[in-house]
């Protein structure tokens, strides 16, 4: 068995570098293959963080009677945590709304108006953060002044919270078809490519064949010549991609500069997914490719 | 020579000392090869042989004639399993190879020896490398490999050339190393197809000498062949095929009918 894997290794060892140009075509095209999933992956993944950002933007925000006690207003905060599609709320006290407001003003270069009021004429509110903005409207609903009796009014995000919701859906589905088209696709053009470098073998596989050699034997060998070619391929487009990461990533920044993304697991997710792929791949086209040639 | 085997047992014992391998006496004149009531027709319709009836005997040599198309290809691909038969039975030392299951293949192929007239030479690995390779390919143990390889390339008169390339040898010189490839097995059968089909007349009668010494050595040939002057000359049985049938099977024959 050991010696049959040591065989197989050998021959795969051999096999690579006896047919350089056709193993390096194949690793080519497998490091494009790859450059072009992974890159699809990392736009994948930005969008979906894009897309939780807007998610979580949307909240319920209900605002308080001003004459509201604090034993009334603490009460519904308590209440409104305990909503099994409730995330979490902050309270926002008057004087906070109004220091809000003076600010936003502020960052617009406009006179602050608010020093001309005698009482600061902003409501105490909770903003409500959801678990699925799916479920704004039943929030909301629960919170109306008729069920709360502290609440002045429920700011209506009813038709923002489903548009937002429509949206993120389709994109997410989008994406996910979108990538799963492409790995499709790479799976063709790899198994093609491998099937081209097996067949320029074919000679060898006959005599393999004709002095009797058992199909492990004939296969092997070729399984994990293509899983070298995966792994070249997943080194080249790592180096390749690592090489890039600071310019791309510089521009990522910058792109989403508003958006507070988190890349903190992209880079490892990255590493398994192009070598998985890579490995995947080759052992799947060299598999295929090799059975044309077995014993019928 | 009459069907049943003649092999002195002078003979038998070089030959097991040449092969390295002791080989049970007892079995020493079943047949190697019975072809039963065989008929192939191909997926197309055409049928390339009928009611095939052939007995070949350990330590036999016998030609396999007749024009192109005759089945003489179709014959061989039958033995070797590439091909099974429609009806009939093909059975090789003791084996109906058509109700083999898929795994045992390979090792029927072990027991045979096969000889093209292109070679099948591997064309960048050395003479040794090349005869290594068969036993390399089927899971020998690798110490066994390097004394077998030896034997063989000293049995047809390549040990000098064992490093050089098969664009480095002459055409004999290749059709050589293909026959060391096929004895390296210690195969019960060799089957030549049309081994001197790309050789000089010269040439030609090296390769047939080689072959009728392996023979001398007890193991089996089977040589499908265009060459009459070889056939005619060396009175051996004589198999003849057209157009899928055996019209001609006699000891000592020509390559053409002789009334």
């Amino acid at each position: 068995m050991i010696s049959f894997v040591v065989f197989s290794l050998r021959r795969a060892w051999q096999g690579f570098w006896r047919n350089a140009l056709m193993s390096l075509a194949a690793t080519a095209t497998m490091v494009l293959m790859l450059v072009l999933l992974a890159g699809f992956w990392i736009i994948q993944t930005g969008l979906l963080s894009a897309l939780d950002f807007t998610e979580s933007k949307v909240e319920v925000v209900a605002n308080l009677k001003v004459d509201a006690t604090p034993s009334q207003i603490a009460d519904l905060g308590a209440r409104i945590k305990a909503m099994p599609q409730v995330a979490g709320a902050t309270l926002i006290t008057r004087e906070e709304a109004l220091a809000r407001f003076q600010q936003s003003m502020a960052n617009q270069g406009r006179e602050d108006l608010t020093k001309y009021l005698d009482s600061n004429p902003f409501p105490a509110s909770y903003e409500i953060r959801l678990t699925d903005p799916g479920l704004a409207s039943t929030v909301a609903d629960a919170l109306q002044p008729t069920n709360q009796p502290a609440v002045r009014n429920v700011l209506d995000t009813k038709e923002t919270a489903k548009n937002v919701k429509t949206v993120t859906d389709i994109m997410r589905t989008a994406g996910t078809v979108i990538l799963l088209v492409i790995g499709v696709i790479v799976l063709f053009i790899i198994v093609n490519t491998i099937r081209l470098a097996v067949f320029a073998r074919s000679e060898e596989i006959e005599i393999m064949r004709l002095v009797g050699a058992s199909d492990a034997f004939i296969r092997w060998p070729f399984v994990f010549e293509g899983a070298m070619v995966g792994l070249f391929g997943a080194l080249i487009t790592l180096g390749a991609l690592y090489a890039l990461a600071n310019p791309i990533g510089g521009f990522m920044v910058d792109f989403f500069r508003v958006l507070p993304l988190s890349f903190g697991s992209l880079t490892r997710d990255l590493v398994l997914l192009v070598f998985g792929a890579g490995l995947g791949l080759g052992v799947i086209g060299s598999w295929l490719s090799v059975r044309t040639y077995l014993i019928k | 020579m009459t069907l049943t085997s003649t092999e002195p047992a002078a003979a038998r014992s070089f030959r097991e000392r040449l092969l390295g391998r002791g080989r049970d006496v007892a079995g020493a004149d079943r047949a190697v090869l019975v072809l039963h009531d065989v008929t192939k027709t191909y997926p197309n319709g055409k049928t390339a042989l009928r009611d095939v009836e052939l007995v070949i005997p350990e330590g036999d040599f016998v030609f396999l004639v007749g024009p192109s198309g005759a089945g003489k290809s179709t014959l061989i691909k039958l033995l070797i399993r590439d091909e099974i038969a429609t009806s009939g039975s093909v059975v090789l030392d003791g084996q109906d190879v058509a109700r083999l299951p898929r795994r045992q293949v390979p090792k029927v192929r072990r027991k045979i020896g096969i000889v093209f007239q292109d070679f099948k030479l591997l064309p960048t690995k050395t003479v040794w490398e090349n005869v290594a390779f068969a036993l390399e390919v089927t899971g020998s143990p690798r110490r066994g490999i390097r004394p077998a390889v030896d034997r063989v390339l000293a049995l047809v008169g390549l040990t000098a050339q064992r490093s050089q390339i098969p664009s480095q040898l002459s055409g004999g010189e290749q059709q050589r190393t293909a026959i060391a490839r096929a004895l390296v097995h210690d195969p019960r059968l060799i089957i030549a197809d049309e081994p001197t089909g790309n050789l000089d007349p010269l040439i030609s009668w090296e390769i047939i000498q080689l072959l009728l010494r392996i023979n001398e050595l007890g193991v089996t040939v089977l040589m499908a062949t265009h060459n009459a002057e070889v056939v005619t000359a060396l009175r051996k049985r004589v198999v003849a095929l057209e157009e899928g049938r055996i019209i001609r099977d006699e000891v000592g024959g020509s390559y053409h009918r002789v009334d």
